[in-house]
């Protein structure tokens, strides 16, 4: 019995190892047919939350089915972590999968480094190129440091502080004082006034916890050392540690019912956020409230707080690549598509001449009629490039509780950091 | 050439019938085993094997990862207290309900084992809205009764109180089901020579209850260990998912939950390969002494 044992196992490894190399050499790079315009195509795309509505509506455009008439789209659309489950189990199983698939930025980086979707810098794609006009730090963040471009970047979301005037009003704060504050320092201080009349600012430190490191997508290693320069990492646990300690947060949980229902029923008078954010308030969580107010984060700070990139998995077949491609192209880099989308699903642009669009000069009723989009294009071109490693989602879930330890106060901030660093170093040997 | 007939040729038929399972099993069972010993020996992240590890993968996990001894301790704690708590509770509910006066059984029946058939993440969502830190009805009642608002989600040992509440509550019924027909196996003769004989119920229930359920409650056990030890569902709903790893000091950060973190968030396939292994020996090891125990008591008893 246990001779039959043994002998299963080790033809269970054999089998193993032949079907791994198999599907290795299965994966090694066919020659990609040419796009062929007269010619049918069916391309698959999987997606996220409500980008097909905004995509249904590009690929309806009239722009669109003159450009091309031979291509029907179809759609596998899932929620935000169903979707990168899969995309994730897929990629790492060498499946096959959809011809483009859709990634949120803080899911690029495990890509950026572990392979499974082609790299667009190369031939025919030649990625790099056809994106010069895509804000760079967007780029930058799904390029490998060989220089592979695994997507291309369709939307941003660069951060603001959102703020209600008629709550800021009746504690004795002056709006400009918000749209000046030079430093954290500044909104700590406004935030306390807040406070003493009965308001509260931030619903969670955590809200925040993101911004001194402009936004987290990336820039967690430095020459492979983590969380480095220190005094960044730092600042970040000391801005949660004040915003707690001075009581000025309502302690939400993020997208709990009180947190979403705070932005209607004046729990809370400020937010920092993406582009998105700004949709989300207008569309369904304060549509009836028509005193929120968008501004520079202190400092005219950059930081981005989500974005959404296109790729191809490498195992879609050779002859789907190129129409594939053709469809990221025009999702990425042609204005109608980019306007389409923003204007669906607020989802800001990722194409930087779309920012001198008319569109985006135009007052917004929502926001006290003031042509705030100037404000996101500002922030996405003053973004810096920060580079992105496959150990991000490891550094990002072991700095998550650092921040919670020092909100709750079970950590220092010294602590905190020298832990969340040793704990890095440690797991990712 | 002669033909043949793989059904009608009597030393080939056989197998040609169970073939079906063998295949399968193959397939389905041996080769991913087979795959994830090779796989444990690599560092294999999205793009495949990157560099052959050896047992580094093993012996990183045991002598240097911070979170894999801390995963293996916050398992076991649940083990204890989410898993092992369940029998002390079931086997009294089984004996109540196996009593011959208790009226409405099957509705005792069916309303302890309601919760088995919740869906893990309806009934974890659920209970994250009753531990709510500062709306939860939880916290309601101990304002009510004087205290004050306990941390649930952003506190180590509450966090790991509300875990285990969730896994007692979900598996008592089961557990209880499970001895209730182990109960209804004992012979009634037993019982009325114990009472012709003057025994007490405490009695009847240490000398004859207790003993002829020892084959039950090692089932039990090993269940609840190998459950246990691949507890993931409910620690990873409520503490947050793989952002989290488990929370707050990681105090819901279990071993299946860290394998998971491993293999999908890090995409470290081979460690993460590594940790299913380790586990495996761990169950492995605890089920034999839950075997040498029940089989010490049993002749103890008998």
């Amino acid at each position: 019995m246990k001779r039959i044992l043994v002998f299963l196992l080790v033809l269970g490894a054999a089998l193993a190892t032949l079907v791994s190399c198999g599907q290795q050499a299965g994966a090694a790079g066919d020659s990609i047919a040419a796009y062929d315009p007269a010619q049918s195509y069916t391309v698959s795309i999987g997606l996220y939350g409500d980008l097909e509505a905004a995509y249904k509506e590009v690929f309806a455009s009239a722009d669109f089915k003159a450009k091309f008439p031979n291509i029907t789209i179809e759609y596998q659309t899932s929620d935000f972590g169903g979707h990168h489950n899969r995309l994730t189990t897929v990629l790492a199983a060498n499946e096959a999968t959809n011809d483009i698939e859709a990634l949120e930025v803080g899911y690029i980086a495990q890509f950026v480094a572990g392979g499974g979707l082609s790299n667009l810098a190369a031939a025919p794609f030649n990625g790099v190129s056809v994106g010069s006009g895509l804000v760079s730090f967007a780029m930058a963040n799904a390029t490998t440091t060989e220089g592979a471009l695994v997507a291309m970047p369709v939307d941003i979301a660069p951060a603001v502080m959102f703020y209600r005037e008629d709550l800021v009003r009746a504690a004795g704060v002056d709006p400009r004082e918000i749209e000046n504050a030079r430093n954290w320092d500044d909104i700590l201080a406004i935030s306390e006034r807040l406070k003493a009349a009965g308001q509260i600012a931030f619903p969670h430190p955590n809200d925040v916890a993101m911004v001194p490191l402009s936004g987290g997508k990336g820039g967690w290693f430095v020459n492979n050392q983590p969380l480095e320069p220190k005094a960044k990492f730092m600042g970040a646990l000391e801005l949660v540690k004040e915003i707690r300690d001075r009581g000025v947060d309502a302690d939400y949980g993020a997208w709990s019912g009180p947190w979403v229902e705070g932005f209607a029923n004046g729990d809370v008078a400020l937010m920092v956020n993406g582009a998105w954010f700004g949709g989300a308030l207008r569309t369904w969580m304060a549509p009836d409230i028509t005193d929120w107010r968008i501004t520079y984060l202190p400092g005219k700070a950059p930081a981005a707080l989500g974005g959404t990139y296109l790729g191809i998995p490498e195992q879609v077949p050779a002859d789907k690549k190129a129409v594939a491609w053709e469809i990221i192209k025009y999702l990425t880099t042609s204005e109608n598509a980019q306007l389409t989308v923003f204007r669906t699903i607020d989802a800001y642009p990722a194409l930087v001449s779309t920012y001198t669009n008319p569109v985006m000069n135009e007052n917004v009723p929502y926001f006290g009629n003031k042509p705030v989009r100037q404000i996101f294009a500002d922030v996405a071109q003053s973004m810096p490039n920060e580079q992105v490693s496959e150990y991000d989602a490891t550094a990002l879930a072991i700095w998550g509780n650092a921040v919670t330890g020092v909100i709750t106060g079970e950590l220092g901030v010294e602590e905190a950091y020298n832990e969340a660093r040793s704990q890095i170093i440690a797991t990712i040997q | 050439m002669t033909k043949i007939n793989l059904l009608s040729d009597k030393r080939l038929a056989p197998y040609v019938f169970i073939s079906p399972f063998f295949i399968l099993f193959l397939v389905f069972g041996l080769y991913p085993i087979g795959f994830s010993i090779y796989l444990s020996l690599w560092r294999w992240t999205m793009r495949g094997p990157v560099e052959f590890m050896g047992i580094s993968n093993y012996v990183n996990l045991l002598t240097s990862d911070p979170f894999f001894w801390r995963a293996i301790t916050n398992t076991l704690w649940l083990l204890v207290f989410g898993s092992f708590t369940q029998h002390f509770v079931a086997i009294p509910l089984a004996i109540g309900l196996n009593d011959k006066v208790l009226k409405g059984k099957e509705f005792f029946k069916t309303a302890f084992f309601v919760p088995y058939i919740t869906s893990t993440v309806s009934a974890t969502l659920i209970f994250s809205q009753l531990f709510d830190n500062n709306f939860g009805w939880i916290n309601y009642l101990v304002n009510f009764f004087g205290g004050e608002n306990i941390s649930w989600f952003t506190a180590e040992w509450p966090a790991k109180v509300m875990i285990a509440t969730l896994i007692n509550w979900r598996f008592i019924g089961w557990n209880t089901i499970i001895y209730l027909a182990g109960l209804q196996s004992i012979p009634d003769t037993l019982y009325e020579a114990a009472y012709i004989d003057g025994a007490t119920k405490w009695q009847t229930h240490t000398r004859i209850t207790v003993p002829l359920l020892m084959p039950i409650i090692f089932f039990g056990v090993t269940m609840s260990i190998i459950g246990g030890m691949q507890l993931f569902d409910e620690p990873y709903v409520l503490m947050g998912g793989y952002q989290t790893m488990g929370g707050i000091a990681n105090t819901g950060l279990t071993s299946a939950y860290y394998l998971m973190f491993t293999g999908w968030s890090a995409t470290r396939f081979g460690k993460a390969s590594a940790i299913a292994w380790i586990l495996f020996f761990f169950i492995l090891l605890m089920t034999m002494v839950n075997r040498k125990i029940t089989k010490s008591l049993d002749k103890r008893s008998l």
